[in-house]
């Protein structure tokens, strides 16, 4: 055990990430009493309630996992303990540059997240079968050039030295948050609640207040020149699967999801509640101009609490760090600063 | 024991986990100084209990005398309230030392890197059993 | 043969005594007459629950959202630069006795807000909120202006314990607590929604919003203090009636009450479309602490 875990914890920049492999297969083929979700009154599969989706299951299989795509419970267990020890730990090695990154600790994180999914996966990606985003098409000039700019950019903010709050991503400035689908987990306010009504089936994001409202009634899609952040979705039941799709992204480098071309971008969810307290959320990307074939997640959605609720989050009406990260960059200036001389160290924080 | 945030761990859950578009959680080295470390006692004179950042104002009282605002901050308040924290958890006249590093812009302000009540308990924590204010894990 | 005309005559009369009392169910669409604003007789479907169906998108016709009060049209904020567009219309007062009961020393403020209400300085924190209407900040417009904003909004309501609405301004939404006792953990920008039915009205309890929202953009204005009941009642299949009372001692003198029809969005296949406002205002906010070119 101690030689497996050196192997799989060697890299501490990977220290949150995964471990070995396991003997049980993944529980979403596994039912051996299929579970059948209630209904709402009008006859839709009942998915409403608060859910919650924080996990430190990463998105991608780590190297370090190798070819494995399940823990065993023991090699879970031992991760878990392990993130939660390095996590809330008292670390005061690596000198100020360090520290000075360790402001606010796991009392403002999530702490669901400090648990890997209940089967035990080693990335949330279950297609391809490596567990891993398939790789990028060759891009054009064009899109290239986009994206140089935006690492540019986000390499000037990580050095504190930003030109412009366009430097900024839309998270920080806060357009968007995890209310951009996919939905992926984050370090907190990981909640969606989901509300029905006859032909709706409503998500609303906690971050940032944003609900998509999705007809089920078969309407077609917005005409193709609507389009908006979180794209236009529309939904169907297959069977008690809720599946949409989202098309009519917005072409703003970052929307949709990694710079993906809104063009010829689709994304298809599907939400499937498994058990009384636990939806399983699925997506689908495809686009043939970015990646090299589709690609899924599996991400459980667990129910929170019934004492625990969703609560505003609202973002751009208090968002003084725009101004402190600007300011603060032209007093750096003044004072003779560059990006060139940051560590490289700062932009992999970031 | 003291109890926080691993950069390197953060850093690197927050690589694989929030992934691209783009990260809502910036590094603190983004907006605060690791040259200009801060340490001293301050009276806590209001709590913003907003988001992205909530933010403690603090008193600080200087060797000559004067009087100095400080505003720390810190991190969303939606977690707080799941923790069971209410704004009479830190109420106005709390007296406690922080220990962080000063913005950039040479503002008055810091992000908490530790923030103690003069007895030594900590507030904020991680792992339960230190009298922090809040009861869920 | 007088019988015939005395029962014609009668029918004459049962048809004029009928429309008098305004039936329009038996004789099709019923002008409303004079003085008669708000008949109550129509009876909503019923979601499972029995409970009134609210479901839809919905949207005011007011112009409240200049003005809550009475006002004439007047130019936009340059009107060198845009002429008539972004000018204002005129507007009725949609306040029942006309005026917003403020307490002197109030009108003070009101006053400098609507000074101040195209400026902005978000150099400190400390003054962050203190200048310029944050409905041209982007920020979310609590209630009840939300209802009157010239935006649609939408009810998704079912039968569990809340209904949400989502406002297409700023994608705003709240979520309103069916029959809940926990009070507001902290002041939210849409206020601590807490709901009821009252016959087929739903009632809104509003507590715990921001002090930094306006009613309107002519600055009027309240403090933390605030409390707002909202009465949301169908009228017929097209139109909701929307009242709100508004108290706050720390402002006004008394209680104020606001009363205007919504109207539903009947297009083919309408929905909320996105006003994410966040990025139209950022050069407003930000743009002067950009790096400077060099000289």
């Amino acid at each position: 055990m101690t030689a497996m875990r050196h192997r799989f914890f060697a890299s501490t920049a990977l220290l949150a990430v995964v471990v070995a492999v396991g003997l049980v297969a993944p529980a979403s083929g596994q039912a051996q009493k299929k579970y059948s979700a209630p209904k709402t009154p009008w006859g839709d599969p009942d998915l409403q309630g608060v859910w919650n989706d924080a996990t430190s299951t990463p998105l991608q299989r780590p190297a370090t996992a190798g070819e494995k795509n399940i823990l065993s419970d023991e090699e879970a267990e031992e991760f878990q303990k392990e993130l939660a020890f390095d996590l809330s730990r008292d670390r005061r090695d690596g000198g100020n540059a360090a520290d000075v990154n360790r402001a606010y600790n796991e009392h403002w994180m999530d702490a669901r997240r400090l648990k890997i999914t209940a089967d035990r996966r080693t990335s949330l990606i279950v297609d391809p079968v490596d567990g891993r985003i398939p790789t990028l098409a060759t891009l054009p000039p064009e899109r290239q050039r986009v994206r140089a700019a935006r690492a540019e950019a986000a390499g000037r903010f990580a050095a504190g030295l930003p030109d412009d709050f366009t430097d900024m991503s839309w998270p920080v400035r806060c357009v968007v948050r995890t209310d951009v689908p996919p939905y992926l987990p984050t370090i907190y306010n990981n909640n969606f609640q989901i509300f029905q009504s006859p032909g709706y089936v409503t998500i609303a994001p906690e971050m940032i207040h944003s609900a998509r409202i999705i007809p089920l009634d078969g309407r077609p899609h917005l005409n193709k020149n609507l389009r908006q952040w979180l794209g236009d979705t529309r939904g169907r039941w297959e069977g008690s699967t809720l599946v949409i799709e989202t098309t009519n992204f917005r072409a703003e480098e970052g929307v949709p999801f990694q710079g993906a071309n809104p063009a010829t971008f689709t994304i298809t969810e599907r939400f499937t509640r498994v058990a009384p307290d636990s939806i399983n959320y699925e997506f689908t990307m495809t686009d043939p101009t970015t990646w090299s074939r589709p690609w899924t997640a599996l991400i459980p959605w667990n129910k929170v609490d019934p004492a625990e609720q969703m609560f505003e989050y609202a973002c751009h009406e208090d968002n003084f760090d725009i101004v402190h990260f600007l300011t603060g960059a032209r007093l750096r200036e003044k004072n003779g600063e560059t990006v060139g001389q940051r560590p490289a160290r700062a932009v992999e924080e970031r | 024991m003291r109890s926080f945030q691993s950069s390197v761990a953060l850093a690197s859950l927050l690589a694989l986990l929030v992934v691209a578009p783009a990260s809502s959680h910036h590094a603190f080295n983004a907006e605060f100084d690791a040259t200009k470390p801060i340490k001293f006692k301050g009276t806590v004179t209001k709590m913003l209990w907003v988001n992205p950042h909530a933010w403690i104002y603090v008193d600080v009282k200087k060797p000559d005398g004067t009087v100095e605002e400080w505003m720390i901050e810190t991190g969303t308040p939606n977690t707080l309230i799941r923790r069971g924290l209410t704004k009479e958890s830190l109420p106005k006249g709390t007296e406690i030392i922080i220990d962080g590093y000063q913005s950039k812009d040479g503002s008055r302000r810091a992000n908490g890197r530790d923030l103690t009540l003069p007895n030594g308990q900590t507030l904020f924590l991680g792992s339960s059993g230190t009298g922090a204010p809040y009861d869920k894990k | 043969m007088q019988l015939r005309r005395m029962m014609v005559f009668l029918g004459v009369a049962g048809v004029s005594i009928l429309l008098s009392l305004g039936v329009p169910s038996l004789f099709g669409q019923q002008r409303p007459q004079a003085g008669q604003q708000f008949p109550a007789t129509y009876r909503a479907p019923r979601l499972a629950d029995g409970h009134p169906d609210l479901n839809g998108i919905w949207q005011a016709l007011v112009t409240a959202n200049w003005d809550l009060q009475d006002h004439e049209a007047q130019p936009g904020p340059q009107p060198e630069l845009s002429g008539a567009y972004a000018a204002g219309p005129a507007g009725q007062s949609i306040i029942e006795g006309g005026e917003i009961p403020y307490k002197p020393d109030a009108l003070a403020k009101k006053k400098s807000n609507f000074e101040n209400r195209l400026r902005v300085d978000v150099s400190d924190d400390k003054t962050w909120h203190a200048l310029g209407d944050p409905e041209m900040k982007c920020y979310m417009p609590g209630v009840p202006r939300a209802a009157y904003m010239p935006f649609p909004f939408q009810i998704v309501q079912g039968t569990g314990p809340s209904i949400l609405m989502a406002y297409e301004f700023a994608s705003a939404t709240r979520i309103i607590r069916m029959n809940w006792e926990q009070a507001a953990p902290t002041d939210s920008w849409m206020g601590w929604s807490r709901g009821r039915w009252e016959g087929d009205t739903l009632v809104v309890d509003v507590t715990g919003q921001r002090e930094e929202t306006w009613f309107d953009r002519a600055g009027d204005f309240h403090s933390d203090a605030l409390h707002v009941v909202e009465r949301y009642t169908p009228l017929s299949p097209y139109h909701m009636l929307y009242e709100a009372t508004v108290e706050d001692p720390n402002v006004f003198t008394r209680p104020w009450k606001i009363r205007f029809p919504l109207y539903r969005r009947m297009e083919k296949n309408v929905q909320l479309l996105e006003f994410k406002c966040v990025p139209f205002t950022e050069e407003l906010l930000f743009g002067k602490f950009r790096k400077q070119a060099a000289r």
